[in-house]
């Protein structure tokens, strides 16, 4: 927390490809053809702006986004701006971080962290559920173990107690073979937390609607300015073991990539041509068949 | 995890064949022999009620160590780890279900998953030495029963290996067990192979072949599920940068693996783990916790019906379409993963309605197994297959005959959804009036 | 609860303009929108006025927005203002400019999105340093009285919170107006329902065949056949690159006669002489790509769309000056003529390689309804209910005499008006004469005398312009009207002869089939030009329309069926313009999904504004 009791809040960010109709590109084979497709702000990024946004809001909080990449990184940092208004933004950027799987870009993210706010503590960390594209969701939660900052996921909904200097977080678990869950969670703060897909922001009072419209407006000026805001960092200007980044410091590697052969077929299908009703009407007696005689309400 | 392939043999090697091993790997995998032991598993529960992926990881695992122990010496186990509060008596199911050993650490502070606290309790529990001295003891019992002479008490530190599940919780705990640990994860596994394999990698060989004995190769489709990318996590040999890193870790999606039978006759090897609990990690308290419905109900519908990006031709008008299939057959309506993307501009209300991780099906989102299945548009991703191949009755619609989907289908009709479903909505209509169902009978 | 000075309710040009004056005035104003956006709920003719009256003052849109003139993103100035006589293939046109010019500072068209955006950022600017501003995606549902001077306004998503005074500036549906009971919902005599489609057009094009320069606008009326025998009429405005295509007609006609909406803007688009002023060289849309494999299909659909898309662009561009000049600037080409080439070897692409075709007909954008309150009959007499004061259309305030239709300056001048009265409340912190006052200052406008009365002056301009009319090729079956307009000693004491008729029994005179359809039909078919179809129009289908509109669908109904049996909800079957209902075994069914808010069934049916952000999105207005 700043000394005048106002929060200090990170996001951090990703590029990711825009798999939106039109700017997606797919190979032949059904891959994605990176070199084709746009790169944007990826939708869980969007989702932790989002939730920096809120806290800018609703406590007046100080945001900085970071991200780790190579220069046209810039670009989801910029996006991010756009979202939450951000007041710092930091890019990671250098050779040697090339080839980090979670655990050195996790290194890097939390050498970062400690960069933020002029050196001032970062008191909540937002980031998104898991990349589009990686999928993995491990960056957050290995950033939060290495800051030493407790890991809370699946966010929809949080409300800080300034004063105490406590979170409660409501969070959505879902499992396979057991009941949706939602959890109510109080912590102390720091805090790091990802957001689950489903959080929106809600502002219900007239001044923070006033406020929101203020920092929206705010922000595209300043994402429209953004280099400004923006610091780039090495290696060297992170102060980060170079043995601990990039392909040193990545326990996992890709050893191969391949096509996933087809399985065997579990069914015999039969093939329908669709232009004909007599075939449909074939079709429904199927589906009632199926359905066994139970009631279609 | 985006490492040059042209940097890395992909020749793995052959029996018989004489291979190249330096002074490194001879080294390396003595202390892993005696480091590095056993597969530890991390069991989910809730309330007193296994997830049914626990058990999946449990077949796998049985599978696995059952083989590794034909081929390697010494023998190894498999460990399930379970936390909670009243839960001793899950212990034994593990048991019947493919663990050798069982560690349970059972203490009212553990009743439900907090991460912090989970994290630092698994990581006790895999590094402790006691309980590393039991499993051994479970090996060689004659021996460690009176005394435990030390070359056959080799110095534990870590699993060789280690499964967690891959739903948000087990993907959270594996990955800050693992930032913990200090080793590599791969996520969202769907097949596992140990292997001896040579590796000439940049910077973990500095571009030397080394021969990675017992190794986990882990695999993982990609987002678009026509890829597999294989993960090793491998010691840094290179001389300028040596490191262990182990275990070797993986998160595994619920669905893809089959549990072994049932067995009650599988001998009980049960360790009580006493946590050490810091009053530091209770400040995260959890207030509440209460059950949701879902919105999107997959366990209560006969039907589900699902698209993909086969809609795209007229994705507004398709969606409308779907909604009145949906309708008739009381069906709830699921997706593929590229769409909770939302990849075409529809309505704002469609696309807050529809295109949303929850009504995804298949591994990234949820398994289902409804008399009736509609497949839309989907081309079938293995991701996908693995959330609906449970289904009674397949029906797909697809203008490609070829696409993978044929092969879990029982009906393909092909043809566009724009024109093939309101020929199939005026049928079901049509029928619907003949069969003259009661009106207002609940099932 | 949070406390503010003044909360307006309606974020269009009335209440944008009452708080950019508020806030002029320098008192704290927080406007609530229940659009996303704003602009997104606003539809206009769209003429926007700025009058200088003989007697009295008006408040002109250019005195409260200072940079009006210069940065308002409105289309052209009308300098040209025509009506048009048809029947069939005949059109007989005369031109009444001088009407338009009366007492008139300016007249522009606008778009309501555009424009109001522009509104609200200047608004906006002025209201936010007095700790005021705009709420948008909030839908008020109730209003509480705390003590005679403490409103507490409740909305279906913010926490209630609390003002000394509030504007509606909700409509011509003010739903403020039924909360509060301070009128009765309009009746049909007291409304018109107008329909419009915005329409593509290339802005050299619409200079061409307007015969207009670049600043200039052209505004066309039209009566006769096209108005399919309602009281009313058809309008055809020029936009910068857009035309706004559309009819009014008294909902009491409507009513008695009922005609779908998209079919009486049809009957204007289809008619020869529309259909040559809207059309414009169009690609074909292409359903079959025969012989294609699936990927081939899919690679010549996205390649085709590209190639569409940029042809349809430069097109556009090749037709506008300063889109010329911005390419010729980009270095990309050197000459016009390089445009040219390129357009015209994109076309050979697309047909020989792709086999898309080309064909003249027009590019309809978007289509929208609106009630249009007649002040005449409508306005309250009273515009206010304790402190809460009603202007513009929801205080049914609208001109509309012939070819003059005014609103959205009336809203303006209303909303100075009430900004004015609140001030003085706030500064001698005493609100109990704030309606009175309010009320008062609303009838010395001479837009409230416009609706009082006719101006015989106005009416003697127009008259004049109808001279042009051959005189002797009607008979006299026709009337009073017809005989006024073809007399020269008539004209001449038409001021003497409304005198003498008194308002009340001029305006059905006025306002009958004959002046609307009957007289120019006649004239038309005696004295018309012939006019040829050079092309077979394609008009999209209502389910096409509706289509193309962007809703954010709420589930719940904001409307609500009463009587889903009496004859007026069998009349919406028809009358509604999105079609949102149907009949059922004798009943009347509701669909609300396609609603685009107009309005049309209010008065049978339980209606308010959908919830905060959602419904229509108009994206021109």
């Amino acid at each position: 927390m700043n000394p005048d009791g106002t929060l200090n809040t990170a996001v951090i960010v990703k590029l990711e490809p825009d798999f939106s109709e039109g700017n997606v590109s797919y190979n032949a084979d059904g891959t994605l053809n990176r070199a084709e497709t746009k790169n944007i702000l990826g939708p869980h990024s969007a989702v932790a702006s989002t939730a920096a946004l809120y806290s800018k809001v609703k406590y007046g909080s100080r945001v900085s986004v970071a991200t780790m990449g190579p220069p046209i990184a810039e670009a989801a940092l910029q996006q991010s701006q756009l979202i939450c208004d951000a007041d710092e933004l930091h890019l990671y950027s250098d050779r040697i971080f090339a080839g980090a799987d979670t655990l050195a870009t996790a290194e890097v993210l939390k050498a970062g962290i400690k960069k933020m706010a002029n050196g001032q503590p970062i008191d909540i960390v937002f980031a998104g559920h898991r990349a589009s594209d990686g999928e993995t969701g491990q960056t957050g939660p290995q950033t939060a173990w290495k800051l030493g900052y407790p890991f809370i996921g699946n966010v929809i909904d949080y409300d800080v107690d300034i004063k105490r200097g406590y979170v409660k977080v409501q969070r959505l678990i879902k499992s396979y073979g057991y009941h949706d869950i939602i959890e109510e969670i109080e912590a102390p703060l720091p805090i790091f937390m990802t957001l689950d897909p489903s959080f929106i922001p809600f502002f219900n009072t007239i001044s923070q609607r006033l406020k929101l419209a203020r920092h929206q407006k705010e922000a595209i000026g300043r994402s429209s300015q953004y280099k400004e805001y923006l610091k780039v960092f090495s290696a060297q200007s992170l102060e980060v073991n170079s043995k601990a980044v990039g392909l040193p410091g990545s326990p996992t590697i890709v050893y191969k990539v391949e096509k996933i052969p087809r399985a065997k077929a579990n069914r015999k299908a039969d093939v329908i041509d669709g232009s004909s009703q007599g075939n449909i009407g074939q079709v429904v007696t199927r589906i009632y068949d199926t359905l066994g005689g139970t009631i279609i309400k | 995890m985006t490492s040059p392939l042209s940097s890395i043999s992909q020749t793995k090697i052959k029996e018989n064949q004489e291979t190249f091993i330096d002074d490194t790997r001879k080294e390396n995998e003595k202390e892993i022999e005696e480091n590095y032991r056993h597969l530890y598993i991390v069991i989910e529960q809730e309330e007193g009620t296994i997830l049914p992926v626990s058990f999946e990881m449990l077949g796998e695992a049985r599978r696995l160590i059952d083989d590794f122990n034909k081929r390697y010496k010494p023998e190894e186990k498999v460990v399930a780890i379970i936390l909670g509060h009243n839960i001793r008596h899950l212990c034994k199911e593990l048991i019947y279900y493919g663990a050798d050993i069982v560690i349970c650490a059972d203490h009212p502070e553990l009743r439900y998953n907090r991460n912090l606290l989970y994290t630092k309790i698994i990581s006790q529990i895999v590094t402790d030495r006691t309980c590393a001295e039991k499993i051994t003891s479970s090996i060689h019992p004659v021996s460690t029963a009176t005394t435990t002479p030390a070359s056959l008490n080799p110095i534990f530190s870590k699993p060789r290996y280690m499964f967690f599940s891959a739903d948000d919780t087990g993907r959270h705990l594996s990955s800050t067990v693992m930032a913990e640990l200090e080793s590599g994860l791969a996520s969202d596994i769907n097949k596992l192979v140990i292997n001896d394999l040579e590796i000439r990698h940049e910077h973990k060989t500095k571009g030397k072949p080394i021969v990675y004995e017992k190794t986990l190769e882990m695999y993982r489709p990609d987002f678009s599920g026509f890829l597999w990318t294989t993960i090793l996590c491998l010691d840094n040999l290179n001389p300028d940068n040596k490191k262990k890193f182990h275990p070797q870790a993986c998160s595994i999606i619920p669905g893809v693996f089959s549990r072994i039978e049932r067995d009650t006759t599988r001998e009980e090897k049960i360790i009580d783990f006493d946590p050490n609990i810091s009053q530091e990690d209770l400040k995260i308290k959890i207030i509440n916790r209460r059950i949701v419905q879902s919105k999107v109900d997959f366990n209560n519908k006969k039907t589900i019906v699902s698209f993909g990006r086969g809609i795209k031709e007229s994705p507004e008008q398709n969606i409308k379409l779907i909604e009145n299939l949906a309708k008739e057959l009381d069906a709830e309506i699921g997706v593929s993963l590229p769409i909770s993307k939302k990849p075409y501009p529809v309505s704002e209300n469609l696309t807050s309605t529809y295109m949303i991780p929850d009504r995804v099906i298949g591994t990234s989102g949820r398994k289902v197994n409804p008399l009736l299945y509609f497949a839309l548009g989907i081309s079938g991703a293995v991701q996908h297959i693995a959330g609906m191949k449970e289904s009674e009755f397949v029906i797909s619609i697809n203008q490609d005959i070829q696409a993978p989907i044929i092969d879990e289908s029982d009906i393909l009709i092909k043809g566009k959804i724009e024109e093939v479903l309101p020929l199939l909505i005026n049928e079901i209509k049509k029928h619907k009036d003949k069969l003259q169902i009661p009106q207002g009978i609940e099932q | 609860m949070e406390k503010f000075d003044v909360a307006i309710i309606g974020g269009g040009s009335a209440g944008l303009a009452a708080l950019k004056h508020l806030s002029n005035l320098g008192k704290q104003a927080i406007l609530i929108e229940g659009g996303k956006k704003i602009g997104t709920k606003n539809v206009s003719g769209g003429i926007l006025y700025s009058k200088n009256p003989a007697v009295g003052k008006v408040y002109n849109v250019e005195n409260i927005f200072d940079n009006f003139l210069k940065d308002a993103p409105v289309e052209r100035q009308i300098t040209k203002y025509i009506l048009h006589a048809t029947s069939k293939d005949k059109v007989f046109s005369l031109d009444i400019t001088p009407t338009h010019n009366y007492q008139s500072n300016f007249g522009y068209t606008v778009l309501l999105n555009k424009l109001l955006t522009w509104f609200a950022k200047e608004a906006l600017q002025s209201a936010e340093n007095l700790g005021g501003g705009i709420v948008l995606g909030v839908h008020v549902k109730s209003i509480i009285w705390k003590d005679e001077n403490t409103i507490i306004i409740e909305t279906d998503e913010l926490e209630p919170f609390q003002v000394k005074a509030v504007i509606a500036a909700d409509g011509v549906n003010s739903e403020i107006a039924q909360i509060t009971g301070a009128r009765s919902k309009f009746t049909s005599s007291e409304l018109y329902q107008g329909v419009k489609v915005v329409v593509k057009l290339p802005e050299g094009l619409i200079e061409e065949r307007f015969e207009i320069s670049e600043n200039e606008g052209a505004a066309h009326l039209f009566a006769g056949d096209i108005t399919l025998n309602h009281i009313g009429g058809g309008f055809l405005y020029t936009n910068r690159d857009t035309l706004s295509v559309g009819a009014v007609y008294h909902y009491d006609s409507l009513i008695e006669n009922p005609v779908e909406p998209n079919e009486l803007v049809n009957a204007l688009l289809s008619n020869p002489f529309v259909m040559e002023l809207i059309k414009d060289e169009v690609p074909k849309s292409k359903d079959s790509y025969k012989n294609l494999s699936k990927e081939e299909e899919l690679r010549a659909r996205f390649k085709s769309n590209k190639l569409i898309k940029s042809w349809k662009d430069l097109h556009q561009a090749y037709y506008s000056s300063s889109r010329i000049s911005d390419l010729l600037a980009s270095g990309l080409y050197k000459t016009k003529d390089d445009i040219k080439n390129k357009i015209d070897s994109i076309h050979n692409e697309l047909v020989s390689k792709y086999d898309i075709g080309f064909e003249t007909n027009y590019v309809e954008l978007e289509y929208s309804t609106k009630l249009v309150p007649d002040g005449k009959r409508g306005r309250m007499k009273k515009p206010y209910y304790k402190n809460i004061l009603f202007i513009g259309d929801a205080a049914g305030r609208g001109i509309f005499v012939g070819p003059r239709i005014e609103g959205i300056n009336v809203g303006i001048d209303d909303a100075v008006r009430a900004a004015e009265s609140i001030s003085k409340s706030i500064d001698q912190n005493n609100f109990d004469r704030l309606g009175e006052r309010y009320s008062k200052l609303v009838e010395e406008s001479p837009y409230t005398r416009d609706m009082n009365e006719i101006d015989k002056n106005y009416l003697k301009t127009f008259l004049d312009c109808t001279k042009q009319v051959p005189k002797d090729i009607v008979g006299h079956r026709y009337g009073t009207i017809f005989k006024l307009m073809s007399s020269n000693t008539l004209r001449n004491i038409s001021i003497g002869f409304a005198n003498t008729l008194g308002y009340k029994r001029l305006l059905p005179i006025l306002e009958s089939n004959n002046t609307y359809t009957d007289v120019p039909v006649e004239i038309a078919e005696r004295a018309g030009r012939d006019l040829q179809k050079s092309y077979s129009i394609t008009i999209p289908t209502i389910a096409e329309r509706i289509a193309k509109l962007d809703y954010n669908d709420d589930s719940l109904s904001h409307i609500k069926v009463l009587n889903s049996q009496s004859d007026f909800m069998k009349k919406m079957v028809t009358l509604c313009p999105t079609k949102c209902y149907s009949i059922e075994n004798e009943r009347v069914m509701l669909q609300h999904e396609g609603c685009i808010e107009c309005g049309t069934c209010a008065k049978e049916t339980d209606w308010k504004h959908p919830r905060g952000e959602k419904g229509i999105i108009f994206q021109y207005g």
